[in-house]
């Protein structure tokens, strides 16, 4: 583990301990703002895994998220299910579309890999957008319940609606602190190892006993679970979804996202989450003031993006292998899958 | 009726291929998946109109005319954005091509708003759009005629030069390996631009066809004949010029008889639909050169 790592992780854990009372000391739009940033650092963090840690180009992943608000906006809003039945179900539904996608890709790398996956969500998108008896295509779903917390199934008469932004706001949150927990415990895990020296060398990998398919198919289940998750939250939160919402455009947002970051590292995916939706909203408000319409922040987005990658090709924390590949890390992994194949 | 379909989407599948060829020429010399590809050919349908109204340029001078500035644009991006990430990681590079691809859209909706604007149908010679052929049972337009004609010029053009001349033999040697090709006395800079140049023209014909064609153009349609391109790219093998034109054809043959005979709303899903099951069946694509493929 290296100096720097350890600084992200006290700092992240600090900002953890803040973030807390937030609603305290803030107005509802800044909180909105943060459980925005909060359901992008989830996505982040579960693309994160393809790219990130595998170096499998995903450039479909909006379409997990989009199966899961689905699933949760139909489930909720038709069948009246409680979102805490919904999370467990429509995770698993994405692992297993994720699987599913997964599959059949498992032999293609690089760019026929980043296709495949880019005509996966186009797929999701057409379906949500023509099935009209099951998603009210265009239309959208609107009036979808907000999260409910109840005793009723107890017998016990209490209730508790989700009506303002501070609750969604600490489920957010609690939603993103298992998901980073989950990511460092499997960063630092025999998984995590495996994943990593796929990303590396596949040939390698799989000449030193990692199972190529195994490991990749547990990273497709995973990253798409975690995008279900967030879909999930999303749902609910804004208590309407579109089709247009999952749009190629997401994934090539929450993939800016992790490569300003610094691809693989699950501190930088939550930073470019921050950084990206603070300067959407920032942008927002400063452009009228120049007389040019909000939309133009769009143009001072793709600018910015440009610049850091220009001067920090790497992400704002470059991961060790992003920018050696005979670092030191790396080396020290060798020596770690080799001791533990032979001890 | 079928004839008709399959020479509809041969029409659709050779514009396509245009913008295709301009992707993987830059993707066989580089290795970068250019996603503002799509944004010239945005630029070129726009700059092209603008010529026509605001300047009176006739038609096919303003056509050079728009060619010669998405040239010029491709060639300044490549410069300004791509160069400096030569030896950067790979996505680093595929990021900043979205952000010009953001930002270049942002402009085109500042300038030129962000609804449709129709093609400037004075400017198109009558002949387009009131001759009809018949060929047996097939229908053709003036129009259509003029985008087989114009796409199928430029492609054995582009074939001589990328076979014939000493730029395309240097093309072809930087796309095999770039560092022997600096050690034979090419100019690897130079060969790169000129790519984009090349690549960046053929974009912008397609743009001003597809004008035409539709007789709409907006600020937004790059993004999907860009992602088109990409599809039909990969489809045909990325990096080989025949497999752009190849799938591209594919990809739109298959759109369209797609929408006849199957369903028109999944029209565009059809299109990935085909090209996920080549790719699955070969990996390489088409005509791709297997790339001896880690595990």
């Amino acid at each position: 583990m290296s100096k720097n790592s350890t600084a992200f992780k006290i700092l992240g854990l600090a900002l953890l301990l803040a973030f807390p009372f937030l609603p305290v000391i803030s107005s509802e739009y800044v909180v909105h703002v943060a459980v925005l940033v909060m359901v992008y650092a989830v996505l982040a963090m579960g693309l994160n895994v393809l790219p990130g840690f595998c170096d499998l180009l995903d450039l479909g992943y909006v379409g997990f998220y989009g199966i899961g608000a689905y699933t949760a906006g139909i489930l909720s809003l038709n069948h009246g299910v409680s979102f805490w039945v919904i999370v467990p179900g429509a995770v698993a539904l994405g692992a297993l579309c994720g699987v599913l996608r997964g599959a059949p890709t498992l032999r293609l790398s690089g760019d026929y890999f980043a296709i495949v996956t880019f005509g996966f969500t186009e797929l999701v998108v057409l379906f949500l957008t023509n099935e009209i008896w099951l998603t009210r295509g265009p239309l959208g779903l609107p009036g979808i319940p907000p999260v409910a917390v109840s005793l009723e199934w107890l017998g016990i008469d209490w209730r508790y609606d989700f009506l303002s932004e501070v609750p969604y706001y600490y489920l957010a949150l609690f939603m993103m602190a298992v998901v980073y927990v989950a990511m460092c415990r499997i960063e630092d895990s025999r998984l995590g190892r495996a994943w990593l020296a796929i990303k590396e060398d596949p040939l390698a990998a799989a000449s030193c006993g990692v199972n190529l398919m195994t490991f990749k198919t547990v990273a497709f289940a995973f990253s798409a679970g975690v995008g279900a998750a967030a879909g999930c939250f999303m749902a609910q939160w804004s208590m309407f979804l579109a089709p247009d919402v999952f749009k190629f455009w997401e994934s090539f947002l929450v993939l800016c996202m992790i490569v300003l970051g610094g691809l693989g590292n699950i501190n930088g995916a939550i930073v470019g989450s921050v950084v990206l939706i603070a300067l959407g909203e920032v942008l927002r408000v400063v452009l009228p003031n120049f007389g040019l319409p909000a939309e133009t922040r769009f143009l001072a987005y793709g600018l910015i993006m440009i610049l850091i990658m220009r001067f920090k090709p790497g992400g704002l924390f470059p991961t060790i292998a992003a920018t050696s590949k005979k670092s030191r890390l790396i080396l020290e992994l060798k020596a770690r899958l080799q001791a533990e194949r032979t001890g | 009726m079928f004839e008709q379909q399959l020479f509809n989407g041969l029409t659709l599948g050779l514009i396509y291929a245009l913008i295709a060829v301009g992707y993987t020429m830059v993707y066989g010399v580089i290795e970068l998946i250019n996603f503002a590809h799509g944004e010239i050919y945005m630029l070129g349908a726009f700059l092209c109109i603008t010529f026509i109204q605001a300047l009176g340029i006739p038609l096919f001078p303003a056509i050079a005319l728009s060619m010669a500035c998405c040239a010029a644009i491709g060639v300044f991006i490549d410069r300004i954005a791509y160069k400096p990430l030569r030896k950067a990681p790979r996505l680093a590079a595929l990021i900043t091509a979205i952000g010009v691809s953001i930002f270049l859209q942002n402009i085109a909706m500042i300038i030129w708003g962000s609804r449709p604007v129709p093609f400037v149908r004075a400017a198109v010679p009558k002949v387009f759009g009131e001759t009809v052929f018949t060929l047996g049972s097939v229908n053709v337009s003036g129009l259509q005629l003029f985008i087989y004609a114009v796409t199928t010029a430029m492609m054995v053009g582009l074939t001589l030069i990328i076979n014939k001349t000493k730029v395309g033999t240097a093309m072809r040697a930087l796309a095999q390996n770039p560092v022997s090709a600096a050690l034979m006395g090419i100019n690897v800079d130079r060969v790169i631009s000129f790519t984009f140049a090349l690549g960046s023209s053929l974009g912008a014909v397609a743009g001003i066809l597809v004008g035409m064609y539709y007789n709409t153009i907006s600020a937004t349609m790059g993004y999907n004949a860009g992602v088109k391109a990409f599809a039909a790219a990969v489809l045909g093998g990325i990096g080989s010029v025949p497999g752009a034109m190849l799938g591209g054809v594919v990809l739109g043959v298959a759109e369209t008889l797609g929408a006849g005979y199957v369903s028109s709303q999944y029209r565009d899903g059809l299109g990935y639909a085909v090209m996920i099951a080549v790719i699955l069946l070969r990996p390489s694509g088409l005509l791709g050169k297997s790339v001896g493929q880690k595990a």
